[in-house]
């Protein structure tokens, strides 16, 4: 078990009418990690985050955010005590410009932001995301990759603790990619712990200290990129063919 | 003015119109000043919804509920014994606890579903005041005999209107205003970053259900005589919706455009006994003309306008403006 744990999951179970997304699944995550979970489709991944989140309340097991129960309690709680999460896809506030979604976050996170702090903490975001200069752009006219960085900063504005990205790499081209994947590294660098859901599997491997690999709604291993992808149980779910490091 | 803060703004618009408006009795004919109270009513229900309708986009098609809680906490008070204007925080007080008591479940529905169920609980109020003793029933209640005084009316409802129309400029610019934009566009969203979506939309309720209300004490005061049928009406409900819609939803101006158009049409038609029930439909086909042609509503309207206006100008005259 990594020492200095930040989050703690035990047990965690949730199922739907005849179907189980998630089976017991325990891992814990230490402060400053990048903690990458990866698996096939509907292998329960997104709705591990959501769980983690309080947009879904799980049937079964404990999250610990710093020791403390974060499991049943509303979004917004959580989103207090430190944790928040980006959607795979995209949810900005389109009829706000890029400044007012961030504001939002501003507003309402783990730090409360009032008056001019708040667009303070808003415009030190938007420089950190590379979104300064779109400040005052409708949020419904970026493009994806900007939509994304919004994401992003919208969820950092919060100020967490530790920040769930959902499929962040989806839709970019391999040069958007090598930035996305710097930009996590900062955010990281900056004391955000993040996890990472990624079907982008080379950029999880890449980027992470460890890794969850979920199939079935169970955990089938975990531990170091490279330890990982050797470990039979994850080459016999990604279909029986060895993950090659293109 | 635009250096200004926006609250300093705010408070000096409203302190000129409310000087504006506490002058007019010195001009202006009875008849000029009941429109000008009609006009401020219709401003109070339009501007109060909006914060809820507009701002948080939860529309709900029951607000004579509150209107007529407002009015009957008045009735019943002064027939008691109380001055009739020291009811209205009462009244105010009772339509936010009931707004709460309504909003707890049914800001647990969605879209289409919370209206319906907002309709629901109106009608049940309604029936409610026209079946039991207390309130006399279908026949109603007549305020107490005393010195009534128009002036002092015109006076609270005139403020009451600048009041609404002043909270709602400085909400939107607000934190609060931020969150309740976010809950209209993405509830989910807005939650995920934090924003504690039910009970915003709780305190946005109660709010505009406590300024709604007041607007009842003062209606009940005004016209010294209530029945279930002139506050609690279906058609006043939905009357109350259709200003802002028509207005611009979720603007500061719209809700005010909306009531000016309906106060007037509504007086005018009013006046011609064969169109006495025909302005709701008349407001229902501009409504159908707002949504297919401009769903921001006379704003929407008057911005594309100017807009147009602009680009018509030659190009000189635009570099130099």
């Amino acid at each position: 078990m990594p020492p200095d744990v930040l989050l703690s999951v035990r047990g965690l179970t949730k199922r739907y009418e005849g179907l189980v997304a998630l089976q017991g699944v325990d891992f814990d995550v230490a402060r400053g990690e990048i903690f990458g979970i990866i698996g096939p489709n509907g292998a329960g991944k997104t709705t591990l985050f959501s769980c983690l989140t309080g947009a879904v309340r799980p049937t079964a097991g404990e999250i610990r955010l710093h020791g403390e129960r974060i499991d049943g309690l509303p979004p917004w709680k959580i989103v207090e005590r430190g944790l928040v999460r980006t959607h795979q896809i995209v949810r900005p506030f389109r009829e706000m410009t890029v400044e007012e979604n961030v504001l939002v976050g501003a507003h309402f996170g783990s730090v409360r932001h009032r008056g001019a702090e708040a667009r303070r903490a808003a415009r030190e975001v938007l420089e950190r995301a590379g979104l300064y200069g779109r400040e005052r752009a409708l949020a419904g006219t970026l493009t994806i990759g900007e939509s994304k960085r919004l994401e992003i900063a919208r969820a950092l504005a919060t100020r967490p603790r530790v920040l769930c990205l959902d499929e962040v790499m989806g839709g970019l081209n391999p040069s958007e990619i090598r930035e996305a994947m710097t930009a996590v590294r900062a955010i990281r660098d900056a004391g955000v712990t993040v996890l990472l859901i990624e079907h982008h599997v080379h950029a999880v491997i890449g980027l992470s200290d460890r890794v969850l690999v979920l199939d079935f709604g169970r955990r089938i291993a975990e531990g170091t990129p490279s330890a990982v992808v050797r470990a039979p149980e994850v080459v016999r779910a990604y279909l029986g063919l060895e993950i090659d490091a293109r | 003015m635009r250096g200004l803060p926006r609250l300093a703004r705010i408070l000096a618009a409203g302190a000129a119109a409310l000087v504006l408006l506490s002058l007019a009795p010195r001009f202006l004919e009875r008849g000029a000043l009941n429109d000008i109270w009609n006009l401020a009513f219709a401003v109070v229900l339009a501007s109060s919804w909006n914060l809820l309708g507009g701002f948080a986009g939860q529309v709900s098609i029951g607000y004579s509920a509150f209107l007529g809680i407002g009015a009957y906490t008045t009735a019943l008070l002064a027939l008691a014994g109380w001055e009739p204007y020291l009811t209205l925080p009462v009244g105010a007080a009772l339509a936010a606890a009931f707004s709460v008591a309504v909003g707890l479940p049914a800001f647990r529905l969605r879209g289409p579903y919370f209206t319906i169920a907002t309709i629901g609980v109106s009608e049940a109020v309604r029936v409610f005041a026209a079946g039991v003793q207390f309130t006399g029933g279908s026949s109603g209640l007549r305020m107490p005999a005393g010195s009534f005084d128009f002036g002092t009316n015109y006076l609270a409802m005139t403020a009451l209107a600048v009041f609404v129309v002043g909270l709602s400029a400085w909400i939107k610019g607000s934190a609060f205003g931020l969150a309740l934009a976010a809950i209209r566009q993405d509830i989910d969203a807005a939650e995920a970053v934090g924003v504690p979506a039910t009970r915003y939309k709780l305190a946005a309720h109660a709010l505009s259900a406590a300024l709604v209300a007041a607007a009842g004490s003062l209606f009940a005061i005004n016209f010294q005589y209530i029945a279930p049928g002139s506050v609690f009406d279906f058609r006043l409900s939905l009357s109350i919706v259709l200003m802002p819609i028509v207005g611009g939803v979720g603007t500061v101006a719209g809700p005010v455009l909306g009531a000016a158009l309906w106060s007037t049409l509504q007086i005018k038609m009013l006046s011609i006994p064969a169109l006495r029930d025909s302005y709701l439909f008349l407001y229902g086909g501009l409504l159908i003309v707002v949504m297919l042609f401009e769903p921001k509503g006379l704003v929407g309207l008057v911005k594309r306008l100017v807009r147009a206006a602009g680009a018509g100008r030659p190009r000189e005259a635009r570099r130099a403006a």
